[in-house]
């Protein structure tokens, strides 16, 4: 675990600013088995030290990769000194903060090393059963990967925190030929907050989740391209999950929100039918650990959930301490950075709608003619709530039952709308989280959802 | 600083054969990085990093591992090579790692090493206060611009051995437009200068881009669906063509098998018209890459020349794998050759088709087939710029398209990593809600 160098720096800190120091270390394991081949085989670790200084409106960073009680002064004045000199060229005239509930909340413990044998070996294990058993794909990747990120903060006015949150995965990847002899690939994602040999104890458990790609790749390659146009569709929990972090989230990210998103002049307003709900949770969901817990953010902020929409009328906004105070707002621990060497910003942690009363199999019965998607491979959202996801996985429905398998699609729409339209909210839910969210930043955060019957605008071919 | 380096990287590949590595390479790097943020109109933040980096990669019996941290003390290098050893020792054997020869070892120094910092927030306060006067509709959601100079030393067990040190100056700008309740989409401008010598606002596409997004607050939507032609702005080129390309012609498309060209080299791929490069050496470029990450000396090449696939994107891994040439570099300075229309000629000979400033789409299918939102776009009728567009798709296939060129402009944006011209396809399919 990272020794704590910081606790007995605070006598440094100046009075007339707040002041956080935190010291990181990032690890990444991955290999990747491209067709059988090693085609890669990493490990990476970061670590170092960083000062945030916060005077008159502005703020001053500093940071390097040693870590030594030297060092933690030198970035704790380099710091201040830029928040000095910007605060003389553009400072906003502001003082200090709210103090923050104080504290020290200790989540960290000895993150044991795994060889990188173990990946090698797991990965080889998933890629021979592949390659034996499903002799007729195109191609096959498997990817095992490990990262974690431990954090010591210590902070002015506010809550210290030891943290560590680790991930493992197993990313399969299959690529199967059309009747005209096109290529389409659909992935498979196994695993979750944890470290790999808590996640991963023997390669048969992931054996049923293979057998299931295949025939999903299978049925894909025979599949349809949906009809262009505005149609009624069920999003899978996945795609939910999706448009919560992305179509909602990002809009409701309190800089953004300054920026001038569409979330600004909708506040206390309806958003969405009286169905939906979102929230972001900090550490427990339902009675049961959040996907990627976070316990105190890196301004000293105890992490509690931030209520987004409330019965479809939209009730808050993520923050940090600065926007907290300029929205009336209490700030919910969403300050997070991704390395040492990055300065915390507005994030999400587990954003999710929340889970209705409807039973799938109704919603699919429901539906004359639409759609069923139920996988992704990326999504985007504009500041004006304009999203797109690309969809690699679904189904039609017909006279409501499942038909056939569809081809790559895209879906958009504006947030704000399409949520209007949300009338049958499934009462389960899947969380996702072995993606990375990007904001000049990239970050670890979880996503999830119920199935929800909605209007949708897809893109056919 | 830089002779400590090559020393270390020298170190390190010593480390490893010590380790009992038949091949070894390692790159050292030490950057310096200080950076203005503009956060909703407003400076926010000033930040300096100093940050250390060391990659190291071991060969034998044709297995390789390989580890990346942010320290490079003895210590630390003894412990990353045992690990590393140890990553190759768990590996299967394949005998397409490999490593450069030495060929010629060069040191270089590129850019401004040394920033300017009071003139660098002189610049940025200029642009915001620029911004202000010229375009007030605009917001300026974020604003990054910093100066990063780089030291960085690459050793092998060839005796290969090169240095670089480089400073340059980086902005981005995140920005909509506003009146009212009414907003525009984002759109992000991006510019590497080797020097301040010109106000922002008149570097890169930085002016014009302002200029579009202020016309973007009223937007009509597409009825219903056609085919017509798509006119890619040049950062639009950049964000769709340059990913399709690395789908089409690098690592991953050719080694699964996947890509449409994985037989067509030296065949035509696209309209003759199309000359795409891999070029940082181009003295439009800003402190290009002059050694590659594998430790050859980096030389431009074309990737497509006259609509003809001339080289593949490949690494020296993938070369040897599939018995192709590997790319000559690998950076992502792409130049597309200019044509010899002006824009407003290939916009004046399209009927029906849409300007488009930003794609906001899924990742491309293997198969080249593409669909996703137009952002920042504008409807082209009867030869002329029309309404902006909201809530409109556009979809087609990569290697179709390519086939399908109306036309290139002469005019060309050069923001210091790419240099691009617009670029119009026809028979792509345009829809509305």
């Amino acid at each position: 675990m990272i020794q704590d160098l910081l606790t007995n720096k605070k006598h440094l800190f100046a009075d007339g600013a707040n002041t956080e120091l935190r010291a990181q270390r990032n690890t990444n394991r991955q290999v990747v088995l491209l067709n059988g081949n090693l085609v890669n085989n990493m490990q990476k670790d970061q670590f170092g030290v960083s000062a945030r200084v916060y005077e008159n409106g502005v703020y001053g960073f500093s940071s390097t990769a040693e870590y030594t009680d030297e060092t933690v002064k030198e970035v704790l004045k380099a710091a201040s000194e830029n928040a000095a000199f910007l605060a003389r060229h553009a400072g906003k005239g502001k003082g200090l903060f709210r103090p923050e509930k104080p504290g020290r909340i200790i989540r960290a413990y000895d993150l044991t090393e795994i060889e990188q044998r173990t990946y090698i070996e797991f990965a080889s294990a998933l890629d021979s059963y592949i390659a034996q058993k499903y002799p007729d794909l195109l191609s096959r990747t498997v990817v095992a990967m490990a990262d974690s990120m431990e954090k010591l903060l210590c902070v002015s006015n506010g809550c210290d925190g030891h943290s560590v949150l680790p991930r493992s995965y197993i990313l399969v990847i299959m690529n199967y030929p059309t009747p005209e002899g096109k290529p389409v690939e659909l992935m498979k994602i196994f695993g979750g907050c944890g470290t790999f040999d808590q996640n991963f104890r023997k390669p048969e458990e992931c054996y049923a989740g293979i057998d299931e790609l295949y025939d999903r790749i299978r049925q894909k390659a025979e599949g349809v391209y949906p009809e262009a146009g505005n149609k009624t569709v069920i999003l899978g929990g996945e795609l939910s999950g999706m448009l919560a972090h992305e179509a909602v989230g990002h809009t409701v990210e309190a800089d953004l929100v300054i920026g001038g998103s569409v979330a600004g002049p909708n506040l206390h307003k309806r958003v969405g039918s009286e169905l939906v709900n979102l929230t972001d949770f900090a550490h427990t969901a339902f009675g049961k650990p959040a996907p990627l817990p976070v316990y105190v953010d890196d301004e000293g902020v105890e992490a509690t959930d931030a209520v987004l929409i409330k019965d479809g009328v939209l009730v808050g906004y993520m923050n940090n301490r600065d926007s907290a105070e300029r929205f009336g707002m209490v700030p919910t621990g969403n300050a997070r950075a991704y390395l040492f060497s990055d300065e915390p910003l507005i994030r999400m942690r587990n954003t999710a709608v929340l889970p209705g009363t409807s039973k799938l199999a109704d919603m699919i019965a429901s539906i004359d003619d639409g759609y069923y998607l139920l996988e992704s491979n990326n999504g985007q959202a504009d500041t004006t709530g304009e999203f797109m996801y690309g969809v690699t996985f679904g189904y039609e429905i017909k006279k409501g039952k499942l038909g056939r398998a569809l081809l790559d699609t895209t879906v958009s729409g504006v947030a704000f709308d399409m949520l209007k339209t949300v009338d049958m909210i499934s009462d389960d839910m899947t969380w996702v989280s072995a993606g990375m969210c990007g904001k000049k930043q990239p970050m670890p955060v979880g996503m999830g959802g119920p199935a929800i019957r909605c209007r949708i605008t897809i893109g056919g071919r | 600083m830089i002779e400590t380096l090559k020393q270390t990287a020298k170190k390190a590949v010593e480390a490893l054969k010590n380790e009992g590595a038949e091949k070894g390479e390692s790159t050292v790097t030490y950057t310096v990085k200080h950076e203005f943020n503009v956060d909703g109109g407003e400076f926010s933040l000033f930040r300096t990093l100093f940050d250390k980096k060391m990659t190291m990669s071991a060969i034998t019996g044709g297995k390789r591992g390989a580890i990346s941290q942010n320290r490079y003390d003895d210590a630390s290098i003894a412990e990353s090579a045992k690990a590393c050893m140890a990553a190759a020792d768990a590996s299967a054997p394949d005998e397409a790692w490999d490593i450069a020869p030495q060929i010629k070892n060069e040191d270089f120094t590129l850019g401004e090493v040394k920033p300017d910092l009071d003139k660098l927030f002189l610049r940025c306060r200029e642009l915001m206060e620029t911004i202000k006067t010229r375009f007030p509709k605009i917001i300026v959601e974020q604003m990054i611009i910093d100066h990063n100079e780089t030291f960085e030393a690459f050793a092998n067990s060839n005796g290969a051995l090169f240095s670089t040190h480089k400073g340059n100056y980086f902005a981005e700008l995140m920005f909509s437009g506003h009146e009212g309740e009414k907003a525009t989409s984002f759109y992000v401008s991006i510019l590497t200068t080797e020097d301040l010598d010109r106000p922002f606002i008149e570097c890169g596409s930085i002016e014009n881009d302002l200029a579009n997004v202020e016309k973007q607050i009223d937007t009509e939507s597409v009825d219903g669906k056609f085919e017509g032609t798509m006119v890619l702005m040049p950062l639009c080129s950049l964000e769709l063509i340059g990913g399709l390309l690395m789908n089409f012609a690098g690592d991953q498309g050719l080694l699964t098998g996947t890509s449409p060209w994985k037989e067509k080299l030296g065949e035509q791929v696209a309209d003759e018209r199309l000359t795409i490069s891999i070029a940082p050496l181009d003295g439009r470029i800003v402190c290009g890459e002059r050694i590659t990450g594998e430790g050859f000396p980096a030389e431009n090449y074309d990737l497509i020349k006259n609509g003809r696939l001339n080289a593949f994107a490949l690494s020296l891994y993938s070369a040897n794998k599939l018995g192709l040439p590997r790319a000559k570099n690998d950076s992502d300075n792409i130049i597309i050759e200019a044509g010899d229309k002006p824009l407003d000629e290939i916009i004046a000979s399209i009927d029906r088709g849409i300007l488009v400033g930003r794609f906001s789409g899924g990742a491309p299918a293997p198969n080249g087939d593409f669909s996703g939102v137009a952002k920042n776009s504008f409807l082209i009728e009867n030869g002329k710029i029309g309404p902006a567009l909201s809530e409109t798709m556009i979809s087609g296939n990569f290697a179709e398209m390519l086939f399908r060129l109306r036309g290139v402009s002469k005019e060309q944006i050069a923001a210091g990593l790419f240099v691009l011209p617009y670029l119009a396809f026809d028979g792509i399919t345009i829809s509305g809600k």
